[in-house]
């Protein structure tokens, strides 16, 4: 089968620094691949390069088979493609049902009616509330979503970015900043979605990465070290080196 | 059900009270007091549609007269110079040369300078917007034959509506009543559409929003010319009101007053910039009353007492207390 996403040979220069080389991978439809690294090795930069924030110096980039090397941000998020982001990202002063209500919206043509109230639109309505069941924050629609737990702003970054219901999810750092049981609760929303999503997604938490992914690459100093099932990733020697860090106590602690 | 009552109540009752009561205001106040709540209507405008921008969108302008001059002096050059009588095709007119120019002006603002995600710093923007103003303030003052120079047009006549009745200074107050009440009526649909509600994400948090698939770039193009035209029909309503134009209806000096009255009426409610224009106007009566030499100091003034004691605005202070009431009676 044909990968739904391809990068050949994407490179990413700062200045004379090289953040990506090289990278080139594909990932088929359906897949669950996890992206680790220590911090700095251009994780958060390929995502950029995915999601059309930042132009690759050189290589191109293949969504079913389309370049889209040059496509804006939106237009990928109209071809199916989706992300969530680290740092979350959302619509502080808005409430909670708004900003459901923004993302749904976002793909719909109706998006530039200037005339029609929102608010009174039945179907955005059914479709917010919907949404914000499945991930368990209808009761709180009418909060500020400034005023939500860190745990809550979470959940709603990543119901915010299933919302255009894409065919490829990039997830940031889902887990990020999460307790153990906030973050056991992503995994298993990750592991629930339909094999009709295809998942990338970035992380540091072992646990989300081993529970979740069918396989894992490792990115370092902006190249790939390896890539494998979690079984090999996790018996890889490289990997022990690099990312868990042999003298070190654990996974995680590169953790930000 | 319940809710849909009570924002009746709560949104509905207020505007009918003060509409019905600045209807039946000429009836007991002396002419020179209508025709200042005439002044207060058309920068009440003039505010609300900056706050379109800058409230919603979050794009703050510092040229926004450059609009309101260009509707303004679109409206007198068409009058004096070319000869369109009848206000409605003058208002149509005047509204589409706003329109062309701020399409025209938009692209260097977003494209070159930018503001929000991706742009380098907003600062850069502001100060192209200023340039906007005095660009064509000076292009007033250089364009003698049309527009007057720096004498500005003045005798520009009362209004012909096409409707077989003489205007007077007394009837054009229900004439801007009715332009602002149309006005308020098609901003009030634009920023609670879904088109509005996009403004609003953009407010909040732009690359969000890209990444939601949303052409922010377009949105704030688009939203630019809207609050354009918005506020060339104040412009307009300006013209026939005083019926003198000058250069520095589009500099500067009078981009300054939306400013003030967004700043002082808060960008979070949408009818702040009115309330603000009521006191705006009646200081700036009264300043001219007793204080004439003393004017910019007063409106500096104006600036510093509300960011020092009410940052949120003039029209957050009343929201919170209207619904304090309203709460406290029901209960």
């Amino acid at each position: 089968m044909a990968p739904l996403l391809e990068t050949r040979d994407v490179s990413v220069h700062f200045g004379g620094l090289a953040a990506l080389s090289d990278v080139s991978f594909g990932i088929e439809p359906g897949e669950r691949l996890a992206l680790i690294g220590p911090n700095g090795a251009g994780k958060t930069t390929l995502f950029n390069v995915l999601t059309g924030q930042l132009r690759p110096s050189a290589g191109e980039v293949f969504f079913r088979d389309r370049d889209i090397t040059h496509a804006s941000v939106f237009a990928r998020t109209h071809m199916g493609l989706a992300r969530s982001f680290q740092i979350t990202s959302l619509f502080p002063q808005q409430t909670v049902k708004v900003n459901a209500l923004i993302a749904l919206q976002g793909t719909k043509r109706r998006r530039y009616h200037p005339f029609r109230y929102l608010m009174k639109d039945k179907e955005m309505q059914a479709a917010a509330q919907e949404l914000l069941e499945a991930h368990g924050l209808w009761d709180l629609r009418e909060a500020t979503v400034s005023a939500l737990a860190y745990g809550l702003q979470r959940k709603l970054e990543i119901a915010l970015s299933l919302a255009s219901d894409p065919e490829l999810l990039l997830l940031d750092e889902p887990s990020c900043g999460l307790t153990t049981t906030e973050s056991a609760e992503i995994t298993t929303l990750i592991k629930r979605l339909g094999s009709k999503i295809t998942v990338l997604m970035i992380a540091h938490d072992m646990d989300l990465v081993f529970g979740v992914a069918d396989r894992v690459i490792l990115l370092h100093y902006g190249k790939i070290m390896c890539e494998g099932t979690c079984e090999e990733i996790r018996a890889n020697q490289l990997v022990r080196d690099i990312y868990m860090g042999s003298r070190h106590a654990g996974p995680g602690l590169g953790k930000r | 059900m319940r809710r849909e009552r009570r924002s009746l109540v709560e949104v509905g009752l207020p505007v009918l009270v003060i509409a019905v009561l600045v209807l039946v205001l000429p009836l007991f106040i002396p002419a020179f007091v209508s025709s200042l709540v005439t002044k207060m209507m058309i920068y009440g405008l003039f505010g609300m549609s900056l706050n379109i921008i800058w409230g919603y969108a979050g794009i703050p302008s510092f040229g926004h007269a450059a609009f309101f001059g260009a509707g303004a002096y679109a409206a007198g050059i068409l009058i004096l110079r070319v000869g369109v009588s009848n206000f409605w095709l003058n208002m149509l007119l005047a509204l589409v040369a706003t329109a062309i120019i701020a399409a025209i002006l938009g692209v260097p603002a977003f494209r070159v300078f930018g503001v929000g995600a991706g742009a380098a710093n907003p600062i850069y923007f502001l100060l192209a917007t200023i340039a906007f103003g005095e660009l064509l303030s000076r292009l007033a003052i250089a364009l003698r034959p049309v527009t007057g120079g720096s004498t500005g047009l003045s005798g520009i006549p009362e209004p012909d509506l096409g409707l077989g009745f003489e205007m007077t200074s007394g009837r054009y107050y229900y004439l801007v009543f009715v332009m602002l009440a149309v006005c308020i009526y098609i901003m009030y649909r634009i920023v609670n559409s879904h088109y509005g509600y996009a403004l609003r994400g953009i407010h909040d948090n732009e690359r969000r929003m890209q990444a939601l698939g949303y052409n922010t770039w377009l949105y704030k193009y688009t939203s630019w010319i809207v609050a354009a035209v918005f506020g060339g029909v104040a412009g307009v309503l300006f013209a026939y009101y005083g019926g003198t134009l000058v250069p520095n209806n589009l500099a500067m000096v009078t981009s300054d007053i939306a400013f003030l009255l967004v700043i002082m009426g808060s960008t979070t409610t949408f009818f702040g910039p009115l309330v603000a224009s009521v006191v705006y106007v009646g200081v700036e009566y009264l300043a001219s009353l007793y204080l004439p030499d003393r004017w910019p100091l007063i409106f500096g003034f104006m600036f510093v007492l509300t960011i020092m004691f009410m940052p949120d605005g003039l029209g957050v202070w009343i929201l919170r207390g209207w619904r304090r009431l309203i709460r406290g009676a029901a209960a």
